[in-house]
């Protein structure tokens, strides 16, 4: 076990730094200018000052060796757009906001879709199981924007006295239901659909045939035989999905206005902060590759047959 | 239950709901807080005045600290004490004179040498402000900007120099008539030596920034929310009524307008989308202010060379109509370039002549004399559903006269690439607004000399740049609108030579609750929140 968390730990350099590279040259070649933001061109003296304090007037290798230099020493110098913050900085107030938002949104997720999963196998073919799968199908149709903003318009406009939950905004309580729930209403149709399936094949099985006929109660069954098997895919599924509600928050926190990190994300890009979006995809790149490498490890906790392959 | 016990329920339940109706009735009479809530289309990216680009970063910096002067009521927009007590200007010298109550917010005195300490720094090639090129009509500024060596002689020979604690002497390089009112401008706005050197890039942090003006910076979360509180110490706090001011940055329409709807806002500062302006457009909230800015198409004058062709394609255009069924912003159709708001305009644009309406006939005569019209013609417009919304309507426009237009859209960085100048070869007509930097007609006119950076349309013409430049040179205004109403005639009168083709003037929407007293937006966009009240 130690040895593959060691390997996989070492086999995130290359791939970081084949990111990194990756990033610069897309960068680069979408051209535009990060200085000059607005239809005002900048006189050239003040372009060459710019250019110069930002090393961007230096061939792309050399900017390629300062970056990744920096990198590796965790400073991912200072922002182009942002004049008084670096990338340390705005990763630090940004991305805790991003987590925080992420680990809702997928405790919502968990928490409404595995129980409709459950109910709609326990109860397959009956007018629940068609009531709990279209609500899961129709919810995995909606694009998190429509849903959004139509939880904002009937919950906190229209039925505002009755609910008092606000419009936008990340200040306490009351701020996270509406956001948690526009994110993680894709995740959890998708792990309601998973654990319905996973559970129906699970049932099926020989061995719970054989722990009903020993008499087991019927809740005990589900609970500790059926559920533990059924639920490998649905932590296969979800490591991916912690990467994507962690960086695919931009539409969410746009329609919110929540100062994370997904919709700061998208505004370098179209702002050409270099900087920043090498910073902000370093950081995604390193947390996709923990998240499946701690996947994999539970995967070899919860599937004996695992485990005994890699040992 | 017995009979007698269920109406007497009912009875004490309808006592109660009473009660509470009548209770909450009459809570509402409270005194309203004066806290003022505003959504805008984000937060302030920097406060720092030497660096602010935008007009939310200029709002918060012109809160929180003051400016020299500030604009008086239109349409000259004369330039009217602030920080600034007086001035005389002679010749090329222009002295300024401070009031003499300037506290920073640590309670030590705003100086002349801290005006000085400060203009300096913005000028400085190592600060690398944008906006340097404000400071290019002082004498010696450009050059100390522009130092590559011996920077240090060039700093100190830049024409800006204390003559006491609160006065102050700027040589320009030739009269400039505007100078004053560009002094409203956020990068002559000083900044606190002593938190600069100290903290560096963080002196704009709540917990470092020292300011002057009439609010303080409680709080700012980057990006998302911005709180100032009133600074009781500022010289004129007695006739400020807000506490405090909450500034949210949001990046969709809707929200916005759900915030405001559901009372989350007091204040709407981002526009609303066409499909909601039809919702708002006939209430008191809905406010329209015009601005001194404009929207235009220009041309790539090699691709299309005959002047009757551009004339035609101006003349082909619908402008009413494109405002009123397409952009539903009510905003001014451009008979000239010069903004109707700019002070002087009905003077400056007295000989112009695009026509409000289309003017089919004369469009078709006009193009009837273009000789090797350019019948395939591309339209470059930066990503948006609005430009091209705009852009279409254009194209069918245009093939009343036989054009066919390829519309054509890129984002907006490659755009502005894309334009150069000189624009790409395959640019005929292209979309660009302009924005005043202050209120006068020569910012827009130096757009079209022959250097401009900001020329993309190729064309050049001498005796044009002559006569802008005599403007710039002369302090004398009436001579000076004189001036202009030639130059603008050149571009947009009868015999002009239309390098660009102007389309509406701008105008900002905002949305605003009926007991917000006191507000106005001043011609950049910018609220002054020294003069509001909540009833």
């Amino acid at each position: 076990m130690l040895k593959f968390v060691v390997r996989r730990v070492l086999w995130t350099i290359p791939v970081v730094l084949l990111v990194i590279l990756m990033t610069f040259l897309m960068m680069r070649q979408i051209g535009g200018n990060p200085f000059r933001t607005s239809e005002r061109a900048v006189p050239p003296a003040i372009l060459e000052n710019l250019e110069k304090k930002y090393h961007v007037d230096e061939p792309w290798w050399k900017q390629y060796l300062y970056y990744t230099q920096g990198v590796f020493t965790l400073d991912f110098g200072p922002s182009l757009t942002l004049r008084n913050q670096s990338v340390n900085d705005v990763i630090k107030e940004r991305f805790p906001v991003s987590l925080k938002l992420g680990m809702f949104a997928m405790l919502w997720a968990l928490v409404l879709g595995i129980p409709l999963g459950i109910i709609a196998a326990l109860k397959p073919n009956t007018i629940l199981d068609y009531i709990t799968m279209s609500f899961v199908n129709i919810g995995y149709a909606l694009p998190n924007f429509l849903v959004s903003t139509l939880l904002i318009y009937f919950l906190a406009v229209r039925l505002k006295d009755q609910t008092g939950l606000p419009t936008n905004g990340w200040a306490g309580p009351s701020t996270w239901i509406l956001p948690a729930i526009a994110l993680g209403h894709a995740p959890m149709t998708i792990f309601a659909r998973i654990t319905r399936g996973s559970m129906l094949e699970t049932l099926q099985q020989d061995y719970i045939r054989t722990a009903k006929a020993k008499g087991l109660r019927w809740r005990r069954v589900v609970g500790v035989h059926v559920l533990r098997n059924s639920l490998i895919p649905v932590v296969t599924a979800a490591a991916p999905l912690l990467g994507f509600l962690i960086t695919g928050s931009f539409i969410v926190e746009s329609i919110f206005g929540i100062p994370g990190i997904g919709r700061y994300y998208v505004i370098s890009v179209a702002g050409r902060d270099y900087a920043i979006v090498l910073g902000i995809t370093v950081l995604l790149a390193v947390i996709i590759i923990f998240a499946n490498m701690v996947v994999d490890i539970l995967y070899g906790y919860l599937d004996p047959r695992i485990r005994d392959a890699r040992t | 239950m017995r009979k007698g016990t269920r109406w007497s329920l009912w009875a004490g339940a309808l006592v109660a709901i009473a009660i509470i109706v009548v209770g909450s009735a009459a809570g509402g009479n409270q005194q309203r807080a004066q806290n003022l809530r505003v959504i805008d289309l984000g937060v302030a990216s920097t406060l720092d005045p030497g660096l602010a680009t935008d007009t939310t970063s200029s709002n918060a910096i012109q809160a929180l600290f003051e400016p020299l002067v500030r604009f008086g009521p239109p349409p000259q927009l004369k330039a009217v004490p602030a920080a600034a007590e007086s001035w005389t200007v002679k010749g090329n010298a222009v002295t300024i004179k401070l009031r003499k109550d300037l506290r920073w917010t640590n309670g030590q005195q705003v100086t002349a040498a801290d005006y000085v300490y400060s203009w300096l720094r913005a000028i400085s090639p190592e600060l690398a402000s944008e906006y340097a090129y404000q400071f290019f009509g002082i004498r010696g500024a450009e050059a100390y900007n522009s130092c590559k060596e011996n920077c240090a002689a060039l700093r100190s020979q830049v024409a800006v120099k204390a003559l006491n604690k609160t006065t102050f002497q700027v040589t320009l390089i030739s009269p400039q008539a505007w100078f004053i009112q560009q002094l409203n401008h956020d990068s002559f706005i000083p900044v606190h030596r002593a938190t600069v050197e100290k903290f560096g890039e963080k002196w704009t942090e709540p917990e470092n920034i020292v300011t002057f003006g009439p609010f303080k910076l409680a709080s700012w979360t980057k990006d998302a929310e911005m709180v100032l509180v009133k600074n009781p110490k500022w010289r004129g706090a007695s006739s400020v009524k807000l506490n405090k001011v909450t500034i949210t940055g949001l990046s969709d329409a809707a929200t916005a307008e759900n915030a405001y709807s559901a009372g989350n806002a007091d204040i709407n500062e981002y526009d609303l989308t066409a499909a909601l302006v039809d919702k708002w457009k006939k209430s008191k909230e809905y406010k329209t202010v015009g601005t001194i800015g404009t929207y235009y198409y220009g041309f790539n004058v090699k691709n299309i060379p005959d002047v009757n062709q551009r004339r035609a394609m101006a003349f082909a255009i619908d402008r009413k109509a494109i405002i009123k069924f397409v952009t539903k912003g009510g905003q001014f159709p451009a008979r000239a370039f010069t903004p109707n708001k700019a002070p002087g305009a009905k003077e400056i644009n007295k000989n112009s002549i695009m026509p409000q309406v289309a003017k089919l006939a004369q469009a078709k005569a006009f193009m009837a004399k273009a000789k090797n019209p350019k019948l395939n013609v591309n339209l470059y417009f930066n990503t948006s559903t609005g430009h091209a919304a705009i852009a279409t309507a254009v194209q069918a426009y245009w093939k009343e006269l036989g054009i066919t237009t390829t519309l054509k859209n890129m984002e907006f960085g490659q755009y502005l690439d894309f334009l150069g100048p000189p624009p790409n070869s395959d640019v005929d007509v292209y979309r660009l607004g302009w924005i005043y930097d202050y209120p006068d007609a020569y910012n827009g006119f130096e757009l079209w000399t022959c250097d401009s950076g900001n020329n993309n349309t190729g064309w050049c013409n001498k005796k044009y740049d002559a006569i802008v430049d005599k403007a710039a040179r002369t302090p004398d205004e009436s001579a000076r609108f004189k001036l202009y109403q030639q130059a603008e005639t050149m571009l947009t009168g009868a015999n002009g030579a239309l390098p660009i083709m102007p389309i509406y003037w701008y105008v900002y929407h905002s949305l605003v609750k009926p007991y917000v007293q006191g507000w106005a937006l001043d011609l950049i966009g910018r609220t002054d929140y020294t003069k509001i009240s909540l009833a």
